[in-house]
């Protein structure tokens, strides 16, 4: 039975909080563990996947014509997402668990939220091997090979994501994947979409974008259940408010840039609501283990990822979806940042030393 | 200079120490422990059967045989307890029934700092300061750039110093002269608490004072070195607690030599707190019966945020000042992640303990989860009141890259410095430990 030690142990601690005490020199410990943080991102998630489960089902039945009940809207998306769900951890957690044996270490709680996620960032109807193959190439080669949760450099959720994007853009891409079982005439193209095709009189309103009720990923759709995640994950201090303010910031500068030069017919504030911006924002780009590690740092990070989703989004037309490709990129970016920003603290330590003995 | 501390907690417990005496304790059995210094490797000057007196020297450093430890009470010592590899763990001496603890010694008056120096070198008092970097006991040929005295401890439940040196005023203001002769006249640091009751710090001359408020560690002797006179590599600076200040200065002011500590007993689990005065290696087994007794309580010597656990001998350690007493924690809860937590302690407000800020909170030692990879990179700056980065120093110590260190400001920092990071981090690092090994990797380099 050792052979299953790393899932016993990682059930039994699921189950029970683990019995272990301090034997260092600080002899009373913070309450808050990983298992605690990360179950408060998924709490964090949970209005906009409520409401996704909502606007896959109301998608779907506008499409077709039907006039149904909200429950029956709801429950539609949450069994859209149920199989993809269980088949995100089935396969993610088998190949954690299985490293986790032969590092013998305890399971990490990271995947968690990285399973939780990979189902808001996909179409309702991504073939659920797709899912599968994405989950597993992400969760090996975005984390495992680096040493596990915590040693990575990529989001491993937005890897998946950008795995079925390149590998088989046909599901992820296009006017006609974001409605769940559309019927052949109807275009259910994202806003993000229309602009691209150059049809921006079709876009939606700001209203419509801030509310949701739109085609688009599970999870990113409602601006309102995004904050209300945002505003969890601020006030529990468990995301870093130095990375998704500035990621706005940086967004809403190069959008206004972007259309007062004419490259971009839309308003900048429309940027900021469209597509997976604000969910990457939020949930994405605070990942503090890709996320550059200094306050500083952090700023940069932010800025940076935010000038990046616009600029792909409004320069490239083949990107529309420009968030997952800029924190990607910022990923491996941040070290860089970390590293510039360390080496300018060493130097201003060495200053201000030199400036207190000359006071002195 | 006033420094406003910003950075750092006050973990408020219960069960501070009232300000009543307890007793003066002298047990039968006193152990002394090489360990107690750090990083001392000890070379033996008594061998079991010999009698002892108050000052008769019990072992010296390897590194430099000056540098002795001192019987402080008149006994004969009974046995040399070896660990592993026959290292040195105690000496353990019976104490003569009805001995004073405290011995007149005749010298002549020093001329100078260097006749300071070997006189406390030669009565065991030069144990008495210590150094950073490392927190050792300094090398008596190297003279400090300055002498820092920390006049409070911001630890929770630490004792008001005022009443440690109740008694001892005299003494300590006559020390602090003697210790500043001592180092060659460089500056002494008076650290105080703003606000606090420092009529006798006030009193102090040829020295500058300085006033801290905020949170802990406005207290540590680290904090205040990092803000008066950082350190750098090669340079040193002695940092000596106020009471040993006032032993030093008893000692040249009426020739007396006495190791006698005044200790809080405290803690939300001590079956009864109060102050109490004994010297160092005084076997405190039957003062703490009841908490020793207990399997669910654990005794420190020393605070809950850096202290050692007493167990093997339940002694007073050389420094000591503060005892502490918790419940041992370890309980297991059922889906303990997913409760509301109204009672747990937590800087996040992930439990929702923000709710209810007037609550007692649970203290125990649980762990409270298991170790994984540092993932959250703000807590550490939530709590650390250097100008350094603590995340990035803790990450160099671990790999021990000892010029990313250096550069980082390692040298100014000791692990107590890192025990509120250790407290809060929720990947359950253990910072002290880290920071420490690095140091002996630095200090053996070097």
């Amino acid at each position: 039975m050792r052979k299953f030690n790393a899932l016993f142990d990682a059930i039994d601690t699921f189950l029970r909080t683990p019995a272990t005490v301090t034997d260092g020199r600080c002899h009373v410990r913070d309450a808050v563990d990983m298992k605690r943080i990360m179950i408060t991102v998924m709490m964090a998630l949970c209005p906009a996947l409520l409401f996704g489960w909502w606007n896959v089902g109301y998608q779907h039945f506008v499409a077709v014509g039907e006039d149904v009940t909200f429950w029956s809207c709801f429950f539609y998306g949450f069994l859209k997402w149920l199989p993809l769900v269980i088949v995100t951890y089935v396969s993610g957690l088998a190949v954690e668990v299985l490293f986790a044996q032969i590092r013998k270490e305890e399971v990490a709680e990271g995947f968690f939220v990285t399973g939780f996620l990979i189902p808001m960032i996909m179409p309702p109807d991504v073939p659920l091997w797709i899912v599968a193959v994405a989950t597993i190439f992400a969760v090996i080669f975005g984390k495992e090979v680096f040493g596990g949760t915590g040693y990575n450099f990529l989001n491993p959720a937005l890897l998946a994501r950008a795995f079925v994007f390149f590998a088989y853009p046909s599901v992820i891409s296009g006017d006609n994947v974001w409605i769940s079982n559309p019927p052949d005439a109807v275009s259910g193209a994202t806003p993000l979409t229309l602009v691209m095709n150059g049809h921006a009189e079709a876009m939606p309103t700001t209203w419509e974008l801030f509310v949701g009720g739109i085609p688009g990923c599970i999870g990113e759709t409602c601006k309102i259940a995004i904050l209300l995640g945002a505003a969890i994950l601020l006030f529990t201090q468990v995301a870093d408010w130095r990375i998704m303010i500035p990621v706005f910031a940086g967004g809403y500068v190069t959008a206004v840039v972007c259309q007062l030069t004419g490259l971009c017919p839309v308003a900048a504030h429309d940027q900021l609501l469209m597509g997976g911006f604000m969910f990457g924002a939020v949930f994405m780009a605070t990942d503090p283990v890709t996320a550059a590690h200094t306050r500083t740092g952090k700023y940069i990070y932010g800025f940076l990822i935010g000038v990046f989703a616009i600029l792909i989004r409004t320069l490239n037309k083949g990107y529309p979806e420009g968030m997952m490709l800029a924190i990607l990129l910022m990923n491996i970016f941040a070290p860089l940042i970390d590293w510039c920003v360390v080496q300018r603290h060493i130097k201003l330590r060495q200053k201000r030393k030199r400036d207190l003995r000359f006071k002195t | 200079m006033n420094y406003v501390i910003t950075k750092g907690l006050d973990l408020k417990l219960s069960g501070g120490a009232p300000d009543s005496r307890l007793a003066f304790v002298t047990p039968d059995t006193f152990f002394i422990r090489p360990s107690d210094f750090r990083w001392m490797t000890p070379k033996l000057h008594v061998q079991a059967g010999d009698r002892v007196h108050v000052g008769t020297p019990l072992f010296c450093d390897k590194k430099d045989e000056r540098v002795v430890v001192v019987s402080p009470v008149m006994g004969t010592v009974r046995e040399i307890v070896r660990g592993e590899k026959r290292v040195i763990e105690a000496v353990v001496i019976d104490r003569e029934l009805d001995s004073d603890t405290v011995a007149t010694v005749d010298f002549a008056e020093p001329a100078n700092g260097q006749g300071i120096r070997k006189l406390l070198l030669q009565y065991g008092l030069w144990p008495c300061l210590r150094q950073r970097p490392f927190s050792v006991i300094p090398s008596p040929d190297v003279m400090p750039k300055s002498v820092f005295v920390p006049c409070f401890d911001s630890n929770p439940l630490a004792p008001d110093f005022c009443l440690l040196l109740r008694g001892k005023e005299v003494d300590f203001l006559s020390g602090l002269q003697m210790l500043k002769r001592a180092a060659g006249d460089v500056p002494i640091h008076l650290c105080m608490r703003e606000g606090a009751d420092n009529l006798l710090f006030e009193k102090a001359e040829n020295v500058q004072r300085h006033y801290f408020s905020g949170p802990h560690p406005s207290g540590n002797v680290g904090t205040h070195i990092h803000l008066i006179d950082p350190l750098d590599k090669g340079e040193t600076v002695w940092y000596v607690d106020p009471q040993e200040v006032a032993r030093i200065g008893a000692f040249f002011r009426e020739h007396r030599l006495g190791f006698a500590n005044t200790v809080v007993l405290t803690g939300p689990a001590a079956a009864q707190t109060g102050c109490f005065t004994a010297v160092y290696g005084a076997d405190l087994s039957d003062l703490l019966k009841e908490e020793l007794g207990a399997d669910k309580k654990r005794v420190i010597s020393g605070s809950v945020l850096s202290g050692n656990k007493l167990d093997r001998f339940p002694v007073l350690g050389f420094h000591d000042r503060q005892i502490t007493v918790i419940d041992e924690g370890g309980q297991r809860e059922l889906i303990g992640w997913l409760l509301p937590g109204l009672r747990k302690w937590s800087l996040s407000r992930t439990f929702m303990a923000w709710l209810t800020p007037k609550r007692t909170y649970e203290v125990n030692t649980s762990l409270h989860g298991g170790r994984r990879a540092i993932m959250l990179t703000d807590v550490y700056d939530k709590v650390f009141p250097f100008d350094l980065m603590p995340l990035q120093l803790l990450k160099a110590c671990e790999i021990k890259d000892i010029e990313q260190m250096e550069a980082l400001g390692i040298y100014e920092v000791d692990d107590e410095d890192f025990a509120l990071c250790e407290l809060v981090c929720p990947s359950k690092t253990e910072c002290q430990k880290i920071v420490r090994e690095a140091l002996w990797e630095l200090a053996v380099s070097s």
